[in-house]
């Protein structure tokens, strides 16, 4: 029994953090620019393609294939952000989330007529066999997963505390005109972010790809992953990677100790009940209001 | 002038009476058929490689003069494994397209979902891409092929406890229409036959493809042998999770998982894995393969030949069939009355298709058992008539 749920706690947990690595892309966004982009899910599918096309098509050795798919995700959020979000910057909040929810269903469409809609093998490095430590089993894949995304999470965390750049984003975020006040470049700043988050999102879908196979339909996963952000506290990183790995851990457990119907409802059960006790979420900051 | 006004009036009358006989989709030179499959959803690699099996023989056909002077056009919509989109694709295909027949309708849950609708509508609903066992009792409009899941699930029950002397058997199936067809008759031929029961009985909902909760659940039963009523990605994905966990049974399952799609995800995952199959593979001999692979060659040349081509592909070759002994008045009657008629008959693979009876609306009850074995599908049994499994 205890053997059965720690594996399933760790095989849930590897879910989860991809789930984190997504929601980290919502929330820097939003904290940023104050856009939520509904496209975030996109970047996850893109990238499993173009680290699908490097690896089978053109045959690259799959260190430089990751690199170079973090590398490219961010440039596709730049642009992004440049031909999409940018021209529309003075435009309501809403019609710039609309805009977002367009470019992910152009995304997805190109994927579907380049690729098509079969579902595609992506390898991995990772061996999907069983590991065993005391009396936890799990795959390497797991570990590799869990590993990478923490590393990455690490890597984020030292870049905004001790970077100049870093400091110049969590200003903006705060106040852009306080920013701008003191010489930050805004617009850079956002340029920035979305690369970041897009290449996270990337990172993501190298790591998820494999797992669940390839799909112009991949980027659905970025529907649960916003709920792990709004778990954690939308607009909060250390909820969105908490609310992240929750979801995962609690998908896996309830499926195990119900069924499928409830596994597929248990993240929205979760966070409505998260909700109605604490509806800034988890880590969220309760808004304050000057009367 | 009242006269005449008498005289014009029953013309129009007699005009639309004439018009009301000649039936929907059918002209002097045309018969148009419908299709609703998944191009872009979960089992799209099912509706993409359907859709050009049944073209390919549908533009041999044309090329060499239609059935009986009428050239087939086949309009397929995709329904993305989605009930309420099937609905709407199949109204829009009677109403609008005006088409004669529904045929190779792709999924159970879907086919289901527009099965009252095509009854209602009088518009026969031949050879449905799904074996479920209700295609075969629901009456003159449903007309199904190959041996249901029902049935196949018999086979693969009677093989586990007879053959391999296993007793702890588990299901894993698809949480509708299609996962319960098997599940259930696996359910009462245990019982009935065997007197057994599932040792666990563990669902998935459609599209889902995280299992690692299924896996503990079936590790935890102890059972050896796994049935997997699912399509091609999850056994892969099942074997994959159940692995992980130091967990290997015999895992086996009807014939939609018996695709080259299912050992590409798996790999040495799905080695082992068994299933049924009901037509022959696609690289047996025989005058009709050869046919086949000539017509993929030529039609569909960027898809390689495969069991979900195949099956799209005899699905269209017996339909045409029926169309030419339904001879020039072709009507939707007439249709299904020459499908009733076949008899006996093989297209050149050995497998002979006859229609059942009234009692089971099918045109064979073949099977045999296959296994993936250094990344193909081979047979390990012989061609068998399965025996005839209910639900209750």
């Amino acid at each position: 029994m205890t053997e059965i749920l720690s594996s399933q706690v760790v095989s849930g947990l590897a879910t989860g953090c991809v789930y984190a690595l997504i929601a980290l892309g919502f929330v820097l966004i939003f904290k940023a620019t104050d856009v939520v982009n509904f496209a975030q899910g996109e970047f996850v599918m893109v990238s499993g393609f173009i680290s699908y096309t490097l690896l089978i098509g053109l045959g690259i050795h799959y260190g430089l294939v990751l690199l170079a798919t973090i590398v490219l995700s961010g440039v596709m959020g730049v642009v992004l952000e440049r031909v999409v979000v940018r021209p529309i910057m003075d435009a309501p909040i809403f019609s710039i989330v609309i805009a977002t929810i367009g470019a992910s269903i152009v995304l997805r469409s190109s994927a579907g007529i380049l690729y098509g809609y079969d579902v595609l093998p992506l390898p991995t490095i990772f061996s999907k066999d069983p590991i065993r430590v005391g009396f936890v089993q799990f795959t390497a894949m797991d570990a590799g997963v869990i590993g990478f995304s923490l590393v990455i999470m690490v890597a984020l965390y030292l870049f905004f505390k001790l970077t100049r750049t870093g400091t110049a984003m969590r200003a903006t975020a705060q106040s852009q005109t306080a920013a701008r006040l003191m010489g930050v470049s805004v617009t850079r700043i956002f340029s920035l972010t979305w690369a970041i988050s897009a290449a996270i999102g990337g990172v993501a879908g190298v790591l998820i790809a494999p797992i669940i196979y390839l799909d112009p339909n991949l980027g659905f996963i970025g529907v649960k992953a916003f709920a792990g952000a709004i778990l954690g506290g939308f607009g909060s990183i250390p909820g969105a990677i908490v609310g992240g790995m929750l979801l995962g851990v609690i998908e896996n457990l309830s499926g195990y100790f119900f069924n499928a119907g409830i596994k597929q409802v248990s993240t929205y059960i979760l966070l409505i009940l998260v909700l109605v006790i604490r509806p800034a979420g988890l880590f969220g900051a309760a808004p304050i209001r000057k009367v | 002038m009242k006269r005449l006004l008498t005289i014009v009036g029953l013309l129009v009358l007699l005009g639309g009476v004439a018009v009301c006989a000649a039936e929907d989709g059918v002209t002097d030179k045309e018969v148009v058929i419908g299709a609703g499959l998944d191009l872009t959803g979960a089992v799209a690699n099912w509706g993409v490689n359907i859709k050009a099996g049944m073209d390919a023989v549908f533009s041999r056909v044309n090329a060499a003069g239609g059935v009986h002077g009428r050239k087939i056009r086949l309009i397929a919509y995709d329904h993305v494994y989605q009930p309420p989109k099937a609905v709407t694709n199949a109204k829009r295909l009677v109403e609008r397209d005006k088409i004669f027949v529904m045929m190779g309708h792709l999924g159970t849950p879907t086919t289901k979902a527009v099965m009252d609708y095509l009854q209602d509508k009088q518009v026969p609903n031949i050879f449905p891409a799904t074996l479920a066992s209700i295609w075969t009792n629901s009456g003159k409009y449903h007309v199904g092929d190959l041996a249901t899941y029902a049935d196949q699930t018999g086979l693969i029950v009677d093989y586990l406890v007879k053959e391999r002397k296993i007793r702890k058997i588990a299901s894993f199936y698809q949480d509708d229409e299609y996962g319960l067809d098997g599940h259930l008759a696996g359910k009462a031929r245990l019982k009935h036959t065997h007197d057994l029961a599932y040792v666990a009985e563990v669902d998935y909902k459609r599209a889902d493809i995280d299992f690692s909760s299924q896996a503990a659940k079936l590790k935890e039963s102890g059972a050896d042998a796994v049935i997997v009523q699912a399509v091609y990605r999850e056994p892969p994905r099942l074997a994959e999770q159940c692995h992980a966990i130091g967990y290997n049974p015999v895992f086996i399952g009807p014939s939609p998982i018996v695709v080259a799609k299912t050992i590409e995800l798996g790999g040495k995952h799905v080695e082992g894995l068994m299933g049924v199959e009901v037509y022959p593979l696609p690289t047996d001999p025989g005058a009709f393969l050869d046919q086949y692979r000539a017509d993929m060659a030529k039609y569909a040349p960027s898809l390689p030949i495969d069991t979900t081509n195949l099956y799209g592909y005899q699905k269209a070759a017996v339909f045409v069939e029926a169309m030419q002994r339904a001879g020039r008045n072709l009507t939707r009657d007439s249709v299904l009355k020459a499908i009733e008629s076949i008899k006996d008959w093989d297209p050149g693979w050995g497998l002979k298709y006859g229609y059942g009876g009234d009692n089971r609306r099918g045109m064979s009850n073949a099977g045999r058992l296959v296994t993936v074995k250094d990344g193909k599908w081979i047979k390990v049994g012989d061609w068998m008539e399965l025996k005839e499994v209910g639900r209750k």
